[in-house]
């Protein structure tokens, strides 16, 4: 059930009005029909995998009521590694496996021996990047003492299975929902209006500007040696649209459809396209996975104490690990290696905390702006390519000025819309962004007449007869 | 919360009016233009009698010239061939030209062995262009029956016609605003409604395929069915088809699809190219005498 299928325009409403108007009595009865609504949004991908899933809450569950029970080190250790580990583990083979297997075969190939690896080639369950993640900064953080086990089984069970971030994040943390899990919630009317005008706006994102791009970026990715340098250079800005579109758009509606239950989410994304350097994108980029790697990763590393080296090795780490926790191929580790790359001269020179704080933009800001989208739109590459060979031959090919033609974008009359469509659409996203930043210090405000212009160019530009997936479903 | 769904109403009302009331403005304009087949043969075609039309999907389209035809045979043919369909879409726009008050003495069905063998015809990806007649019984009784899904977006755009604009956007919307700017714009075919491939296409097939021509298309004994009824003669067109030999059973059935060998006459395996379309219309024009 997609965020933008017909299912989900009328599951939300049904869940909305059984939430508010039937099991409204208690936290008790609310949390519960949340649940129900999660399995049953969550079945609708593979019911098989809602076992997994039950089994990932019961066993987070379960150790952080061990690891509160004791005082022992050795004890509460014990019960941190086995769920680290059986929570890795089920990550592990269902998404990792096949790729260590034949990435193992490969490099012993390369001795000369002859090896058939055995592969799973398991189906990837829905979300379960996310919700391990969710699961694990539970526990890392019951460790930590930094909160005291859930005793409430129901209202874990919600933290884990909350459907707006079930399938593709915002990664939570404990600290921040499960305390609103734990009271009652009442309607507020401001938070349902912001809402609505958020999933309007993540729909924008989505069906307008991210699936338009992708009938291009399909197109150009499939076979890159077919077009021109101009041609691949368009098509690698178009895909930077495509995966903010898609995957902002997501973040957007899961955190408009949780205020319509009165729950808030971390933000995921703070207009990363406006960023005045690297460090600055990732801390506007999956807000929830960078700080999630930050405090459980980076920090845990040395973070930016100790000596250069050190820290140029937890910035490699902690890109690698980004990388790789997108997906099992070399594209995502390569990509993420890139963008340490791209971090380390920013640590090098003491720079990579200077845009900390949102203080405005002057003129001179712009060339940052657009070296930094640009640099990210070539990282990019990795992340779409089938493989490195293919991403290292279409940057190649970028740079093979033999002919400006941009003959593809415009062979036909379809294909003259659609660009047309795909340049407007990228263009509002851009400025209403920058108009929210400018004018709203980040809020998302639309008035009147831009929700009626959304919902027209929802309606009139929306991708609908091929309808795509989100990318980071794979995730 | 009453505040709330009060004002959720409102706007979803106000919205449903505003855009209902545009896609119905769309589709009115669409149904009015000359666009695609279904509208240029309601709308622009004077002639109500004409001696043969010419059936079929893009093979009918493009290898059945109707104006060379004619200037042969000295007899009045139309060509209400629309790419991308198959027989289900031709019983369709058959009902549409009889609806829009036209009538041939004989129908040539231009169709390709697959078409005619399929069991289980589906809904075509051209289908949405009879979207402005959907208030006619034969559109919407054609969508409700081959709209499987629950949600059908063309059937229900009898009702809320914003369903079909929007789900066909790029397809209905922007060909509506055209049309409002330029009401004789046609989307390729001519004002015979023929089109015709360049010749700068090749097929790509090596050995020659033997098929066997079996009638199973349940819609094809609609047509025939409705050609009795309405005293149209009906005739099987079969369209070159490179290096492919066809076993067929029955006489009656117009078989050129060995009739081009050369490659030079192609644009790909099942089309031919104007120089093929030329030569075609010229030997058919032989079968129409």
């Amino acid at each position: 059930m997609f965020f933008n299928s017909i299912t989900f325009a009328i599951f939300l409403p049904i869940v909305f009005l059984l939430y508010w108007f039937v099991f409204n009595q208690s936290k008790k009865s609310q949390n519960t029909i949340l649940i129900l609504a999660s399995y049953y949004f969550y079945s609708c991908w593979d019911w098989r995998f809602l076992f997994l899933l039950i089994f990932s809450t019961i066993l987070d569950y379960t150790s952080g009521i061990m690891m509160g029970k004791y005082e022992s080190k050795t004890k509460r250790k014990f019960w941190l590694w086995l769920t680290i580990s059986i929570n890795l583990g089920f990550l592990g083979v269902f998404k990792y496996y096949d790729f260590f297997a034949s990435s193992f075969a490969e490099f012993v190939q390369g001795f000369g021996l002859e090896v058939q690896p055995y592969l799973l080639q398991l189906v990837l369950p829905v979300g379960i990047s996310f919700y391990t993640f969710h699961g694990l900064s539970y526990v890392i953080d019951i460790y930590y003492k930094r909160i005291q086990p859930e005793k409430n089984f129901i209202d874990y069970s919600l933290f884990v299975c909350y459907f707006p971030l079930l399938v593709a994040g915002p990664i939570e943390r404990a600290t921040h929902l499960l305390p609103q899990v734990k009271i009652k919630r009442f309607f507020q009317y401001e938070q349902g209006i912001q809402g609505i005008k958020l999933i309007l706006f993540g729909l924008f994102k989505k069906v307008v500007v991210a699936d338009n791009c992708a009938f291009f970026v399909n197109q150009l990715f499939e076979n890159h040696t077919n077009f021109t340098a101009v041609e691949l250079w368009i098509g690698s800005f178009l895909f930077a649209f495509q995966i903010y579109g898609d995957f902002s758009g997501y973040s957007d509606i899961a955190i408009g459809t949780s205020k319509l239950f009165g729950i808030e989410l971390l933000k995921n994304f703070n207009f990363p396209y406006f960023a005045k350097d690297i460090a600055d994108f990732w801390r506007r980029w999956h807000i929830s996975l960078s700080s999630w790697f930050r405090d459980y990763l980076y920090i845990p590393l040395g973070g930016s104490k100790g000596s250069k080296w050190y820290q140029i090795r937890n910035v490699f780490v902690i890109f690698l690990v980004s990388g790789f926790w997108h997906g099992a191929n070399w594209t995502f580790i390569m990509w993420g290696g890139l963008h340490a790359f791209l971090f380390i001269p920013l640590l090098l020179v003491n720079k990579n905390r200077r845009n900390l704080s949102n203080v405005g933009y002057s003129y001179k800001d712009f060339p940052k702006i657009i070296l930094t989208f640009l640099l990210v739109s070539l990282a990019w590459i990795f992340f779409r390519a089938d493989s490195v060979s293919i991403a290292f031959d279409y940057l190649h090919r970028m740079l093979q000025f033999d002919s400006i033609s941009i003959q593809f974008y415009i062979k036909n009359a379809k294909y003259i819309l659609l660009s047309a469509i795909v340049f407007v659409s990228s263009f509002a996203l851009l400025l209403l962004e920058w108009c929210f930043l400018k004018k709203y210090n980040g809020e998302i405000v639309l008035s009147k007449g831009m929700l009626f212009l959304l919902v027209a160019m929802l309606l009139f530009m929306g991708v609908y007869r091929n309808q795509l997936s989100f990318i980071y479903f794979q995730f | 919360m009453k505040q709330f769904i009060k004002k959720i109403a409102f706007y979803v009302l106000m919205s449903l009016l505003l855009f209902n009331g545009i896609a119905f403005l769309s589709l009115q304009i669409l149904g009015k233009s000359n666009f695609y087949k279904p509208e240029f043969v309601k709308n622009t075609v004077i002639d109500t009698n004409f001696d043969y039309v010419v059936l079929g999907s893009s093979t009918g389209l493009t290898t059945l010239d109707t104006k060379l035809i004619d200037s042969i045979t000295n007899k009045k043919g139309l060509n209400i061939s629309m790419d991308d369909t198959s027989l289900n879409s031709h019983f369709l726009m058959l009902q549409h030209f009889k609806a829009s008050n036209k009538s041939a003495k004989c129908l040539v069905l231009a169709v390709t062995p697959w078409d005619l063998k399929n069991k289980n015809p589906k809904l075509n990806n051209n289908d949405y262009r009879f979207l402005p007649y959907v208030q006619e019984d034969y559109v919407f009784d054609y969508y409700n029956e081959l709209e499987t899904k629950t949600f059908k977006p063309l059937s229900f755009s009898r009702y809320f016609p914003i369903i079909g604009v929007s789900y066909y956007n790029t397809e209905i919307f922007y060909p509506s605003i055209i049309s409002f700017f330029n009401s004789n714009k046609r989307n390729h075919f001519d004002d015979k409604g023929n089109f015709c491939y360049p010749t700068n296409g090749k097929p790509n097939k090596l050995e020659i395929d033997e098929i066997e021509v079996v009638i199973n298309n349940p819609f094809y004994f609609k047509i025939k069915e409705f050609c009795s009824q309405n005293n149209i003669k009906l005739r099987i067109y079969i369209s070159p088809i490179f290096k492919t030999k066809l076993k067929i059973h029955d006489d009656s059935i117009i078989d050129q699809s060995n009739f081009l060998i050369d490659e030079e006459m192609f644009y790909d395996n099942i089309h031919v190219n104007q120089i093929g379309r030329r030569k075609c219309s010229i030997e058919f024009a032989k079968y129409l005498k």
